[in-house]
């Protein structure tokens, strides 16, 4: 007998998780496919911890994704490959939940209200909801530099906020949408790679001193955020951006977590 | 494209990838630009002598517009990572060389470390895309004089490259540049079918 039993390490305990394993493959993102000689399959995300091969055993460690055991957020993205889009294409976007920018598939949107600003005028935008993301479809009418948010209620309120744009502008100096906590870039047209890109945390609409803001990219490998940042005694703050993708910035006061996503160009 | 594409843009997506070298000839690069007040449309008038044929040469064809195809890259294989760049509007040139030190500390050592690792686990991963982002920051934030050594040099700059004819192979039957073909017995013969027949 040569198969092995696998045992999966929960949160210290051990558990029997398939018996006389023929094969073991381990796939991408930490998972592991396996076989029992009963044609049981089953693939999960784990880490090998030990192998005791003379006792047939092999201990698996799970691997908890950050979704799991963080505080869930809000963010949202423009459905473009573009960063921007032009004038007469349909406008899209999507709105998700989870932490880190790792969509939690297993939420269910209750309420979400998402709204957009532009010259001073709010409206309501219609929202559809599929497969746990919300999408957003502003159609083809808008133009400009829009600020669409969105606002959930659950166990904390979540807020999440992006800069539109359709067409080429110049826009210079950037309104606040007025959240009770929000993130603002300092300079709306200045996000590059390998620059400082500054923003400012605003609780009801005053500069939040001290807080604290996490940031993340898109496609990261962290399981948490990898950037940690605090506000100065003007509530502003600022990373270098090295990454390729979008960033997301996300802060927490109360009980309130506010995110804002920086949409990149190239 | 609809924007004008930043330097460093430019130099990723010529390169396909973000790698310390790159970043090292973007700086370089930009400091060319800077130094010798080039203008938007420079390629033409700029000649490149690059000493290596690594990464940071992507980021000096793809930002100052001197490629092999257009024949303003000249290619010395050095193995250094020097750069002159000579303008003639400008009858200037400066020799660009990275410091031997420039890429030698803790951070980079790791990187590279990991960078000729066959199978990274996921936390290895992790590490190198973090300090990729590290070195990314270090390299772009760097004073110049700390990474490169410089000075402007005196610089003569090669005869325009004149059109060459183009021949026949009397065995493959491709074209080949005049310069480049090989009279033989039979006829004229292009390098490949040259060797082929055993030539050197
Ligand atoms: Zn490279
Ligand atoms: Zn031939």
């Amino acid at each position: 007998m040569c198969e092995a039993n696998v045992y999966i390490n929960r949160n210290g305990k051990e558990e029997l998780l398939m018996e006389k394993v023929d094969r073991m493959i381990p796939g991408d993102e930490n998972n592991i496919f396996m076989e029992s000689i009963f044609g049981e399959r089953r693939v999960i995300q784990a880490r090998i911890k030990e192998m005791q091969l003379v006792h047939h055993r092999i201990i698996l460690e799970e691997i908890k994704t950050a979704a799991e055991f963080q505080e869930q957020e809000i963010w949202l993205t423009l459905d473009t490959e573009h960063g921007h889009f032009h004038d007469g294409e349909e406008i899209r976007l999507n709105l998700f939940n989870g932490y880190n920018m790792k969509v939690n598939q297993d939420h269910v949107f209750s309420h979400p209200q998402v709204s957009m600003l532009q010259h001073g005028q709010t409206r309501e935008c219609p929202v559809q909801i599929n497969e746990g993301i919300v999408e957003v479809n502003l159609g083809e009418e808008a133009d400009g530099l829009m600020q669409v948010y969105a606002h959930e209620s659950g166990d904390k309120e979540l807020y999440a906020k992006i800069f539109l744009e359709v067409g080429h502008h110049h826009h210079h100096g950037v309104e606040p949408v007025g959240l009770p906590l929000e993130i603002i870039p300092s300079n709306y047209q200045h996000a590059r790679m390998g620059e400082n890109y500054e923003i400012q945390v605003l609780k009801n609409g005053l500069p939040l001193a001290g807080a604290k803001v996490k940031s993340t990219y898109a496609g990261t490998s962290n399981h948490d955020y990898p950037h940690h940042l605090v506000t100065d005694e003007d509530g502003k703050t600022s990373l270098f951006l090295t990454a390729r993708g979008n960033y997301l910035f996300s802060v927490a006061d109360g009980e309130i977590i506010s995110t804002f996503t920086l949409t990149k160009s190239f | 494209m609809c924007r004008d594409m930043p330097p460093l843009e430019l130099a990723i997506q010529f390169h396909g990838h973000i790698c310390p070298g790159l970043l090292m000839g973007v700086r370089a690069s930009e400091f060319a630009i800077q130094h010798l007040q080039l203008e938007r449309d420079r390629d033409e008038e700029l000649l490149a002598v690059v000493e290596t044929n690594s990464c940071g040469v992507d980021a000096i064809q793809s930002i100052l517009g001197c490629t092999f195809g257009k024949g303003n890259l000249i290619f010395k294989d050095y193995g250094k990572a020097v750069y002159t760049i000579a303008s003639r509007d400008k009858g200037k040139a400066i020799r660009i060389a990275q410091k031997f030190n420039a890429n030698r500390n803790p951070l980079f050592n790791r990187y590279r470390e990991l960078n000729i690792k066959d199978h990274l686990t996921p936390e290895e991963k992790t590490e190198q895309e973090n300090l990729l982002g590290q070195v990314f920051e270090s390299i772009m934030t760097a004073p110049f004089e700390d990474i490169f050594e410089w000075h402007e040099i005196e610089f003569d700059f090669p005869e325009k490259a004149e059109i060459r004819k183009t021949l026949q192979c009397s065995v493959c039957g491709e074209g080949v540049m005049d310069a480049r073909a090989v009279t033989t017995e039979p006829g004229v013969v292009c390098p490949t079918c040259y060797i082929d027949q055993g030539g050197e």
